[in-house]
């Protein structure tokens, strides 16, 4: 079965409130991004023409973020919403209804190409052995009706660069949408940032191809790497899933440290968004050196290494590069 | 799984055929009620309005619903005696869908006996319950609690004292007793972990009274400002967030959490409310008005939006704590004076569902209210003064032949 699915027909969760209008030229768009990554792409698409509030910032872990009123309020005012959507974030459709909101949500993966989260698929079929009420039957067909629960598929889409470009068009679709004077501006600039990400694209796999095939599989704290394991393939293991919201048991810290050891893994690395201390519990157990810190599902804050997602995927590629070959 | 009906609760829409078992969307809500005077707690059924039972208890008390609405405690000061109830409904949560089990509440056969029990405090799964008159927590599961094991470990403060205690992980917060005048509030909070032993510093807390969770921060209440709890890097992170210079003077007595959205909704004076954002240093408080002086409030677990006031002049106010004002008000009930003894009895709010439960002691009723229209819609009778009160209950499905 194909891992792969048009998230244009499941992607069903946040069509909250699809009203669009025009806002005067003179103002600026006024643009909320559910988190820093998301923030950046629309920084580059809106450039002047927009003021974008982030809700969940540098460093922050939007799996596990708490809304504030002051969110609420800031949703309520927005002329659009950005989000990630695939259950991303958790929090979204509480926030809105507290916001009330009358600005499009606009859920950025919509037309990407979307794993599915193996781990859920695990749970359809440990539910199917144990003979319990499941809906094993739905992992291999029904998805693409629109039935999307909760794990369905995997959120970290911006791992991949070519996703990366879906969500900068759909941005540049909004913005022309609630915009019309300033759909030129975003075009060229959605164009302008597009072609940085396809350079970026070829940077990554280059860099991936100085990585001897054998040495391809390393560690992080949770699973925000499908992604980019299936784009350019590096083999990502992890103790906690694709949410940071249930932490790892002992069973699966022990399945991990004996899969490391039998696989024998090139590098463990901690996460910008999680607690090192299990990950620096791993390595101890099996000799594995910390090879740095990956930026997963954040950005840096400006001074940091990865202020943008450019500079993410840059760090984060050379630090895994680094860990296992040397810089 | 068991659907033993215990009562007429709400059965609607049928749903999910897409397996071997025949689901059924379900609807419970119950409403745990305590007398002002006598020792009873009542159990209504919060959709048909019937009443479930009556729990012979030892003394007037407060109630406390547990986060899984699992359990309900009964506070009994006076009689020196925490007991613990099983509500009869639970859920299991299974991702795409979550399932209800609805059966017969029952005393759980747990008691917890000391010397005047005054607060009670949930964290994860754990319950404290402080002992004013020994200076002393007790801390028991929940699954203890639903096992009917009286399964408690204690930890003790220096002196007896009007304190708090909460069950953090590995570790417990204790309110320090104030040592010069011992018949005052606490002055601060000290971690202890499992073994009792005193983790990191004092944290600085004078006149602590009130203490909330919402989301993933607790805050006790003080007179400079707040103690904000998070979880740090192995013990709990405590910082003191002060009231600015803005506000006027006054403090917090009495928190609550906000549910969906985080923030703390505390008293400010006797006719003001505060909203409280926690996780900020500047504009972290925002104080409104009310008409008169405040009786009780509570916050809305499903409509994050909105929290409720009610006031001595019979109004139930609701809050909108995204723009930070009062957005609707509802006259209830005939006035009831905040002057007099503090424990006098006056209404307290619940939400259960769709509907906003007020209490009427003096009348014998319970006043509901649409939560959505926020208009009055009936009445419930219950005998004697119905006077504290908690709601419990949800929608699931159950499975046919499970």
């Amino acid at each position: 079965m194909s891992r792969m699915l048009k998230l244009a027909a499941a992607a069903s969760v946040v069509t909250l409130l699809p009203v669009t209008f025009s806002v005067a030229a003179a103002e600026n768009l006024k643009v909320v991004a559910s988190f820093s990554i998301i923030a950046d792409f629309a920084k580059n698409v809106g450039g002047d023409r927009v003021d974008i509030a982030t809700l969940v910032g540098p460093n922050g872990d939007a799996h596990v973020y708490e809304p504030k009123p002051a969110d609420a309020a800031e949703v309520g005012s927005a002329d659009v919403v950005l989000v990630n959507g695939l259950q991303f974030e958790g929090f979204l459709q509480r926030l809105v209804e507290a916001s009330a909101t009358k600005a499009p949500v606009v859920e950025l993966t919509k037309g990407g190409e979307v794993l599915r989260n193996t781990e859920e698929e695990d749970h359809h079929e440990d539910k199917a052995a144990a003979g319990k009420e499941g809906h094993a039957g739905e992992a291999d067909e029904g998805h693409e009706e629109g039935h999307h629960h909760h794990g369905e598929s995997d959120p970290h889409a911006w791992q991949s660069v070519h996703n990366a470009e879906v969500y900068v068009k759909n941005i540049a679709d909004a913005f022309c949408a609630a915009d019309k004077a300033g759909c030129d501006t975003y075009r060229l600039n959605a164009e302008s940032y597009g072609e940085q990400l396809e350079a970026l694209e070829e940077e990554i796999k280059a860099t991936i191809a100085e990585v001897p095939e054998d040495k391809r599989m390393i560690i992080t704290s949770h699973d925000a790497f499908g992604y980019f394991e299936h784009e350019y393939g590096i083999k990502f293991l992890a103790p906690e899933g694709v949410s940071t919201e249930s932490e790892a048991s002992a069973a699966d810290v022990a399945a991990l440290i004996k899969q490391i050891r039998q696989d024998k893994a090139s590098a463990i690395f901690v996460e910008n968004v999680t607690n090192p201390r299990l990950i620096e519990q791993i390595a101890s157990e099996t000799g594995l050196k910390v090879g740095g810190e990956l930026y997963s599902d954040a950005l840096s804050d400006e001074n940091g290494p990865a202020a943008t997602y450019i500079e993410m995927m840059r760090h984060n590629i050379t630090v895994i590069k680094g860990a296992i070959v040397g810089s | 799984m068991r659907t033993n009906w215990a009562s007429a609760t709400a059965i609607a829409l049928l749903l999910c055929l897409s397996s071997a078992a025949h689901a059924e969307e379900v609807t419970a809500w119950r409403l745990f009620i305590s007398d002002h005077a006598e020792p009873k707690v009542t159990v209504i059924d919060a959709v048909d309005g019937g009443k479930l039972d009556t729990f012979r208890i030892k003394g007037p008390a407060s109630l406390h619903r547990s986060e899984s609405g699992r359990t309900v405690f009964a506070v009994q000061g006076a009689a020196g005696v925490v007991t613990g109830i099983a509500s009869g409904i639970s859920f299991e949560d299974h991702g795409e869908h979550g399932d209800i089990d609805v059966e017969a509440p029952k005393l759980a056969g747990v008691e917890i006996a000391g010397g005047k029990p005054s607060h009670f405090v949930e964290h994860n799964g754990d319950f404290a319950a402080f002992f004013d008159g020994e200076g002393a927590a007790r801390i028991i599961s929940e699954k203890a609690v639903l096992e009917g094991k009286s399964d408690f470990r204690e930890m003790k403060t220096d002196a007896p004292q009007h304190g708090v205690a909460v069950a953090y992980g590995s570790y417990v917060l204790l309110s320090e007793p104030n040592r010069e005048k011992p018949d005052e509030l606490p002055v601060g909070i000290r971690v202890a972990d499992e073994a009792g032993a005193q983790v990191g510093g004092f944290h600085a807390c004078p006149d602590l009274h009130g203490e909330a969770s919402s989301g993933n921060v607790l805050a006790f209440a003080c007179a400079t400002g707040l103690l904000v709890v998070t979880h740090g890097d192995g013990t709990p992170a405590i910082r003191h967030l002060p009231y600015p210079h803005s506000l006027p003077h006054g403090k917090t007595t009495t928190l609550t959490g906000g549910r969906g959205l985080q923030y703390f909704l505390g008293n400010f004076g006797a006719d003001k409310v505060v909203l409280i954002d926690p996780t900020v240093e500047s504009d972290a408080f925002r104080l409104i008005s009310l008409p008169t002086r405040r009786v009780h409030f509570a916050v809305d677990p499903v409509r994050a939006k909105f929290a409720y006031v009610f006031t001595e002049d019979g109004q139930l106010h609701q809050l909108d704590v995204v723009k930070g004002e009062i957005a609707n008000s509802l006259k209830l009930t005939d006035p009831y004076s905040m002057d007099g003894h503090w424990s006098d009895p006056r209404p307290r709010v619940a939400v259960a569902g769709d509907r906003i439960v007020v209490t009427d002691p003096l009348r014998g009723v319970l006043h509901l209210v649409d939560a959505t229209s926020f208009e009055k819609t009936g009445d419930i009778a219950v005998e004697g003064k119905p006077f504290n009160i908690v709601s419990v209950g949800g929608s699931g499905q159950t499975h046919e032949g499970e």
